[in-house]
C-alpha cells in the first residue's frame, strides 16, 4: 500500500464530512438524522462561512492571531466506523476497576465485540496499555473503560502502565513490550512528536498500535481513536448564538495555546460565533486546564469589566474556577439588564453536570474518557487481522461519535436535540453531593 | 523542645542577641517603594484597581501562597529550603479529606493541619537527624507526599462542600474582611513575633547566618531546624485547606510547581538562600507584589505567557540592586 501522509488522510476525512453533509438544517426544528450526522452538517455549514468572511472583528483578529485555521482544517470530521450510529441510553454499565466508580460507556456497542475468548481461544494475547495519569479522573475513567472491556475476554492479558507525563518513559515501556513480543499496544500519548519513533519500532516489529483520543506523530499507526472536539466547540457557539442573540461581552479561559483541545474547540466556537458583529472580546486567558488560574483570571477580569455577559470555556476544569470566582464576587446575575452570566463548558464530569442542574452552567458539551474499550477492541481487531483470523482490519480512522449538549431543559437548537443532565447517564468523576 | 540548649549561653552571644533592625524587618524600603509604584501605575492604568472590591480579590489571591511563604521564609532563614510544600498540602488535604464523610470538622480540618506538621517533623529529622541535604530531603518528602495523596484519594478528587467551617476558612467573612485574608494577616502578626521578639527568631537567624557559631552558643541547632520544617509543614496544609476551601475541592493533583513560586516571593521579599537573612513582612510585600502584578495584567488581558515574563522581570527587577550591592561590597 502507497504511504499516505496523515494530512491526505485528514483532508480525505473532512471530505467525507462533507459529502455526508445535510443541507438546509438551519430551519429544520428537530431532525431525524442522527446527531453525529446533524452535527458534523454544522460543523461544515460554520465553516463555511467562517471561510467566507468574519463579520465581527474582535472574533476575526483572535481566529487569526491564534491561527485557528491551520489546526481546524486538519482535524478530521467524518463518518463513522462501520456505519454505526449511536443514540442516548447505547452502552454497558459497570464498576471501574481503577476508579471503583459507577461507569455508564457510551460507545461499548461500536466496533462491537462479543463477551468470551477471542481470536484464537488456545492462544492468550498480551496487550499493553500505557496512558499516562493515574492521578486524574479524566484519565483513571479511559483506563477503566480499557481494562473493563480486556476483562470481558479470558484469553486477552492486559498489561497497564501509566507512564507519568514522561514521554521518555513511555517510549521505554513500549520498547520493552516489542522486546516481550507483545501482541498488541494501545496508549493515550500526551504530545505527538515524541511518540511517534516508538510507535513507528512497534509497528515495524509486527505489533498492531491503537492511540486513544491524542495522536502520535507515526505514519504507519494502525488506528487513532479520535474524540469530537469540533463539535464541542461548535456547540457552546449554536448554544450561545440560542440564548445571547448574537451578542455580549465575552472572556475566555483556555488551555493550553497550541493544545488540540484548545485549537480546535475554541477555534469552531469562533467559527460559529464570528459572523455576529456584536459580541466582544473583552479578555482572553490561558488557564491551562488549571481551576486556580481560571479562578484568579475570572476574579481579576471581572474586576475590570463590569459588563460581562459571557464566559467561554475550554474544558470543565476552566468552568468550575470561572463559576467559583463568580459565586465568590457575587456577580452570577450581573450581566446587563441585571441576566444571568452565560457560562459555557466542556467536559462531562459529574461536578459540571451538578452545575448544569442547578442553574449555575448554562450548557456543557460532553467530552467523554470512556472510550478506553474502543482502543481494545480495534487493536484486538487488528491482531485478528494481521493473524488471518478476520477478513477485515478497523480503519485507521476511528472517529467516535459527536455527542448532543447538555443544558437544563430540553432544547432544540439549529436541529440539535439538547439532554438534561438527567439524560445524561455518562458523566465521568466522582459523585458531588447535591 | 527547646530552640535554645543554653539559654545563658545564647543570650551572650552578640551575635544573637541584637534585634532585627526595622529597616531590615520589612524587607528594604525598595520592596514597599515598587508595591506603592506598581499600585499607582496599577490605578492610572485602571481606574478601578484601588476599589474595595478589587483589593480584596489581590488578597485573596495572595492569602494562600502568602502562608505558604511565611513557612518557606522561616525555613529559608534557617539556612535551608523546602521543595516539599506541594506535596505535604496536598497530602495533608487529601487525609483530611477523605474524613469528610465522618462530617466531623475537628477531624477534617485536624487532621489536615497535623498532618502538615507531622510531615513537616519528617522533613526536620531527615535533614537535623540524619544530616541529610535539604534541597534532597525535601524533594523526595515531594514525590512521596504527591503520590500517597494520589493513592489515598485514588486520584479523584475531594469535595468538602458538606464541612461548613471547613469551607467558611476560604469562603467565610469576619468583621466584613475574608477569612483567608484574616488568617494571613494572623500569621503574619505571630510570625514577625516569633523572629523578631524571641529567643527562637535569634537562635533563628543566628543558624541560618553562621551554624558553627550558633551551635557555640548554646544553640539546639537541630531543634531549631526541626521547628521550622514543622512550621512550614504546617504553613503549606494550612495553605492547602485555604485554597481547597475556597474552590470546595481538594485536587490530588493540585498545587502544581507552587513550590518554585513560594520560593521566588520569599527570595523576592528580601530572604537569602544562603540562610540568616530575611523577613517576614518582607516577604508579605513580595507577594501583594507578585498579587498586584497578576491582577494588573489579568484586567489588561495579558496573556499567561507574557504574565510570566512579566513576573520574572519584577522578581529581577527587585532582586539585582541588592545582588549589585552585594558584589560591590566584597
Amino acid at each position: 500500500m502507497p504511504a499516505v501522509s496523515r494530512r491526505q488522510l485528514l483532508k480525505s476525512a473532512a471530505g467525507l464530512a462533507c459529502a455526508a453533509a445535510l443541507p438546509g438544517l438551519a430551519s429544520t426544528p428537530a431532525s431525524a438524522a442522527p446527531v453525529h450526522d446533524l452535527l458534523n452538517a454544522l460543523i461544515k455549514k460554520y465553516s463555511d462561512a467562517a471561510k467566507a468572511a468574519m463579520a465581527n472583528t474582535d472574533i476575526k483578529a483572535l481566529f487569526e492571531k491564534d491561527g485557528f485555521r491551520d489546526y481546524l482544517d486538519v482535524y478530521p470530521v467524518g463518518d463513522l466506523a462501520g456505519g454505526f450510529v449511536w443514540k442516548p441510553g447505547m452502552g454497558a454499565s459497570f464498576t471501574g476497576p481503577y476508579s471503583k466508580l459507577q461507569i455508564k460507556a457510551p460507545f461499548t456497542d461500536y466496533l462491537p465485540m462479543n463477551e468470551g475468548p477471542v481470536l484464537d481461544k488456545a492462544k492468550t494475547y498480551r496487550i499493553g496499555f500505557v496512558f499516562h495519569g493515574f492521578n486524574h479522573p479524566w484519565l483513571i475513567s479511559l483506563a477503566d473503560t480499557a481494562a473493563w472491556e480486556a476483562a470481558r475476554h479470558p484469553n486477552v492479558q492486559l498489561e497497564v502502565i501509566d507512564a507519568e507525563f514522561d514521554d521518555n518513559k513511555m517510549g521505554q515501556v513500549i520498547d520493552t513490550w516489542i522486546a516481550k513480543q507483545f501482541d498488541g499496544i494501545v496508549l493515550w500519548p500526551s504530545r505527538e512528536a515524541p511518540m511517534g519513533p516508538p510507535v513507528d519500532r512497534a509497528i515495524a516489529a509486527g505489533i498492531p498500535v491503537v492511540s486513544l483520543d491524542r495522536r502520535t506523530s507515526s505514519e504507519v499507526i494502525s488506528s487513532e481513536v479520535l474524540g469530537n472536539f469540533y463539535a464541542n466547540g461548535l456547540q457552546q457557539g449554536l448554544y450561545l448564538q440560542h440564548a445571547a442573540a448574537g451578542s455580549g461581552a465575552m472572556i475566555c479561559n483556555r488551555k493550553d495555546l497550541g493544545s488540540t483541545a484548545d485549537s480546535i474547540r475554541t477555534g469552531s466556537y469562533l467559527e460559529v460565533i464570528g459572523n455576529s458583529p456584536d459580541y466582544k472580546m473583552l479578555a482572553n486567558y490561558h488557564t491551562n486546564s488549571q481551576r486556580t488560574l481560571a479562578f484568579k483570571s475570572t476574579a481579576d477580569a471581572l474586576q475590570a469589566f463590569k459588563d460581562i455577559a459571557i464566559i467561554f470555556n475550554t474544558g470543565g476544569e476552566e468552568a468550575m474556577g470561572a463559576l467559583d470566582a463568580v459565586r465568590e464576587a457575587g456577580r452570577l446575575n450581573s450581566a446587563p439588564g441585571g441576566k444571568k452570566i452565560i457560562i459555557l463548558a466542556n467536559d462531562d464530569a459529574r461536578e459540571v453536570l451538578k452545575e448544569i442542574r442547578t442553574g449555575n452552567m448554562d450548557m456543557v458539551a460532553p467530552y467523554t474518557p470512556l472510550i478506553g474499550d474502543i482502543g481494545i477492541r480495534a487493536v484486538i481487531m487488528h491482531i485478528g487481522h494481521k493473524a488471518g483470523l478476520l477478513p477485515e482490519a478497523p480503519p485507521k480512522l476511528i472517529l467516535t461519535p459527536n455527542l448532543p449538549m447538555i443544558t437544563r431543559e430540553k432544547m432544540t437548537i439549529e436541529g440539535i436535540e439538547t439532554l438534561t443532565p438527567d439524560e445524561w447517564p455518562y458523566a465521568y468523576g466522582p459523585e458531588v453531593a447535591s | 523542645m527547646s530552640a535554645v540548649g543554653d539559654t545563658n549561653a545564647a543570650r551572650s552571644a552578640p551575635a544573637i542577641r541584637r534585634p532585627v533592625p526595622f529597616r531590615a524587618q520589612i524587607g528594604g524600603l525598595s520592596r514597599i517603594a515598587i508595591l506603592l509604584l506598581l499600585v499607582l501605575t496599577a490605578q492610572l492604568v485602571t481606574p478601578s484597581f484601588l476599589a474595595p472590591a478589587n483589593l480584596q480579590v489581590i488578597l485573596m489571591a495572595v492569602a494562600a501562597i502568602g502562608v505558604m511563604a511565611i513557612g518557606m521564609t522561616l525555613v529559608v532563614i534557617a539556612g535551608e529550603i523546602d521543595l516539599s510544600i506541594a506535596g505535604v498540602a496536598i497530602l495533608a488535604c487529601v487525609l483530611g479529606g477523605i474524613l469528610i464523610p465522618t462530617g466531623s470538622p475537628v477531624l477534617v480540618i485536624g487532621v489536615t493541619l497535623l498532618t502538615g506538621l507531622v510531615l513537616g517533623l519528617i522533613n526536620g529529622i531527615l535533614v537535623a537527624g540524619l544530616r541529610i541535604p535539604s534541597l534532597i530531603a525535601t524533594l523526595g518528602m515531594l514525590g512521596i507526599a504527591r503520590a500517597l495523596a494520589n493513592i489515598a484519594s485514588g486520584g479523584q478528587a475531594l469535595y468538602p462542600e458538606s464541612i461548613g467551617p471547613y469551607v467558611w476558612l476560604g469562603r467565610g467573612t469576619l468583621l466584613g474582611l475574608p477569612v483567608p485574608v484574616l488568617i494571613l494577616l494572623a500569621l503574619t502578626i505571630l510570625a514577625i513575633a516569633l523572629t523578631r521578639f524571641s529567643i527562637f527568631g535569634q537562635a533563628l537567624y543566628a543558624t541560618g547566618g553562621n551554624v558553627k557559631a550558633a551551635r557555640l552558643s548554646g544553640i539546639n541547632v537541630a531543634a531549631v531546624r526541626i521547628a521550622v520544617f514543622m512550621l512550614c509543614g504546617f504553613c503549606a496544609a494550612l495553605a492547602g485547606m485555604l485554597d481547597s476551601a475556597r474552590l470546595s475541592y481538594i485536587n490530588p493533583s493540585g498545587f502544581e510547581g507552587i513550590e518554585l513560586s513560594v520560593l521566588a516571593v520569599t527570595v523576592l521579599g528580601g530572604a537569602a538562600l544562603s540562610g540568616g537573612k530575611g523577613t517576614i513582612i518582607g516577604t508579605l510585600v513580595a507577594a501583594l507584589i507578585i498579587g498586584v502584578v497578576n491582577n494588573l495584567l489579568n484586567q489588561l488581558g495579558v496573556s499567561i505567557y507574557l504574565q510570566q515574563v512579566a513576573i520574572a522581570a519584577v522578581i529581577l527587577a527587585v532582586v539585582l540592586p541588592d545582588a549589585l550591592k552585594r558584589e560591590s561590597g566584597k
